[in-house]
Formats: C-alpha cells, sequence, structure tokens
C-alpha cells in the first residue's frame, strides 16, 4: 500500500520544493494544504502516515495544527519543516510532539534521512 | 490593508505599469526572504536571550518613487520611529530598513545590557539606544541579507548602518539610493520581540540594477528542484 505523505505549507513554491527532494521511486502518495486549518482537516480526512507541517502559516499557524493533529492521533509522525531555527522554536514543537525539525530550505539528503528516520520509527510502532 | 498607489481614476494601476515578476518569481522569493529572515533571527536568539515571533513575509514591485509613501504607510501606526539603515553592494544591490517604534530602543537596552554588559561604556541614554538599535540591526540585517545572497549565488558588501532614533514616519527617505523612475522590490517582514512586546519591520529595497540578475538567480535557485 503506497505511503501517504501530507505537505503543510502556505507557500506553493516551498510545497514544490519539498515535493522535488521526495524520492522518486518511493510508492507515495502526495497531499497538499496551503495553511495549518486546511492542513488539519486533510490530516482527518486522509490519515497520513507522515506530514510535513510548516510552522509560519495564516489561518492556523504550524503550532496549533501539530497540537490538533497530536490529540486526533498521539502517533501520528510530524515533521515540521520550518525557516524557524531559534532554539526556542524548535524546544516549542519537539515539546508539541513534533517527530524532528527539517530545516529549510529541504534538500534531497535532508529529507531522504528525516523519512528514513520516520519511516524507521513506524516499523517500531508498528512491530516490524 | 496593503498599500495602494493612489492614481486619478482611483484606481491601483501600477501592477500594469511596471516591469513584473511572475508569481512564480514571487513566491520563491517570498520562500527565500521567510528562510533568511529564520536565520537571521536565530542567529539573534544566539546573542540576546529573546524569541523572535516571525509572520509570512510580503512582496511588492513598485516604483522607486513611490517608495518613500509606501513605507511611510506600512509604518503609520508607529508615530515616532527609530531606523537602521544599511546599504548593501553587490549583483544583489539595494538597502535594508529595520524600523522600529521609538521607544523600542529603551526596551531593548535591558535585555543586551544584561546579556553583554561591558559593551555599553557611555552613560548617555540617547547613546544606548543608538548602539542597542545598532547591535540588533548588525544581526538581522546581516544574516538576512547574508542568507539572501548565499541562496541566490551572490556576495555583497556593507556600508556601515546608520540609526536614527525617534523620527516622523516621514524620515525614512530610501529614494536617494533609487533613481525615481527605477523599479524596486520590497521585500517586507513583520514580527515582534515576545519578552518585550515590541514590534518592527525589515524592508529590504532592491534597486533595478538587480532585477534581471534576481530573475536570473531564482530560475537557478528553481532548477534544484525542477
Amino acid at each position: 500500500m503506497a505511503r501517504k505523505i501530507l505537505i503543510v505549507d502556505d507557500s506553493p513554491i516551498s510545497r514544490k520544493m519539498l515535493k522535488s527532494c521526495l524520492p522518486k521511486d518511493d510508492d507515495t502518495e502526495v497531499h497538499e494544504a496551503g495553511d495549518g486549518l486546511a492542513g488539519l482537516e486533510k490530516f482527518k480526512e486522509i490519515g497520513p502516515d507522515i506530514t510535513f507541517l510548516d510552522l509560519t502559516m495564516p489561518v492556523m499557524d504550524g503550532a496549533q495544527a501539530l497540537e490538533e493533529m497530536k490529540k486526533q492521533n498521539p502517533d501520528a509522525v510530524i515533521i515540521v519543516a520550518t525557516a524557524d531555527i531559534q532554539v526556542k522554536s524548535i524546544e516549542r514543537v519537539m515539546g508539541l510532539g513534533a517527530f524532528l525539525v527539517l530545516k529549510k530550505p529541504p534538500t534531497r539528503e535532508s529529507v531522504g534521512d528525516a523519512l528514513a528516520k520516520a519511516d524507521e520509527f513506524r516499523g517500531r510502532q508498528h512491530g516490524n | 490593508m496593503p498599500w495602494r498607489r493612489p492614481t486619478n481614476s482611483g484606481e491601483d494601476s501600477m501592477e500594469t505599469e511596471l516591469p513584473s515578476i511572475s508569481e512564480e518569481e514571487k513566491d520563491t522569493l517570498q520562500e527565500i526572504m521567510n528562510i533568511a529572515f529564520g536565520k537571521a533571527a536565530a542567529e539573534l536568539a544566539e546573542v540576546i536571550n529573546i524569541f523572535v515571533v516571525l509572520s509570512v513575509p510580503y512582496i511588492k514591485v513598485l516604483k522607486a518613487e513611490d517608495l518613500p509613501e509606501y513605507l511611510r504607510y506600512e509604518v503609520r501606526d508607529f508615530s515616532t520611529i527609530s531606523i537602521v539603515e544599511q546599504n548593501f553592494w553587490g549583483k544583489f544591490r539595494g538597502g535594508a530598513f529595520l524600523v522600529f517604534p521609538a521607544d523600542a530602543g529603551k526596551a531593548l537596552i535591558t535585555m543586551l545590557d544584561a546579556e553583554h554588559e561591558t559593551t555599553f561604556e557611555s552613560g548617555s541614554m540617547e547613546i544606548l539606544e543608538k548602539e542597542t538599535l545598532m547591535e540588533v540591526g548588525n544581526i538581522l540585517i546581516g544574516a538576512c541579507v547574508g542568507k539572501i545572497t548565499e541562496l541566490l549565488g551572490d556576495v555583497v558588501t556593507y556600508s556601515p548602518p546608520t540609526v536614527l532614533v525617534e523620527n516622523k514616519p516621514h524620515d525614512i527617505l530610501p529614494e536617494r539610493l533609487f533613481d525615481p523612475e527605477y523599479t524596486a522590490i520590497v521585500m517586507k517582514t513583520v514580527f515582534r520581540f515576545d519578552e518585550r512586546n515590541v514590534s518592527g519591520f525589515l524592508f529590504l529595497v532592491t534597486t533595478q540594477d538587480s532585477m534581471e540578475w534576481i530573475k536570473q538567480s531564482l530560475a537557478e535557485f528553481l532548477e534544484h528542484y525542477e
């Protein structure tokens, strides 16, 4: 079954950049949302395996969306992809249950590394 | 409400008069500004114990002659302001204007002073304010412009920063950098220092000379993501 990835970011270019860094040969289904609230709705609708979540967004910011997503599914694997790399920001989102923080701009290497860690974690979650 | 150029007919005709940048170029520049200011905020937070609340950056193309009015409009909520201004030269060329409400300097002094007790030797409040604003401006402008140019493949040199404390908003005078007939790209970000409840703006204004280079560099930047 295809792995479902949700990308939540208000910047279409940022979503495009992240998508282009996903491994090409992966059996992956990519879904997108343009703000935190739309991302939360999409999250409830599709139940993604991995979510990439920006922080600085209109309507509902990433931290709020993260909190809501974790309430929906405490086991959700949410990678915060952000330009806000202040230590306090990182500590805050890790405290809210982010799996890890991916610094922008993404690269194929950084995204591949994050996905490998996420897949390993999901494997442990499912006892594989 | 975003600033609109006043016209005789009352309509905003500006977008059709100017050499445009595409929506994709604007989005890319916005994302680059977002990354760059995030880096700048993190650098500032390393130097002083502060948390910078970021917002989504905003990009606007306008005629240089409209810059002073545009900037006055943007900071209209501040009756008096303090400005840190620094120009930069390279293929990416223009001016950076860090604008705070006038009392921000005093609010920031205690924070910087606590971190760097030996930095301030003068007892004059005005000098302390200027030194504080210059320190904050140096870090934010240098890191932000530096990251933009790094991402776009350039290196710039900077003029020494100048600080104007407690001016009226009409004292933002970037026009001396810009031929009024030219086009400028304004990259704006609004931020807030959480602990001090101080808000500010960073405007980066590039000259028309940079326009072609910016478009070319944005295309090359995006090639990595095709």
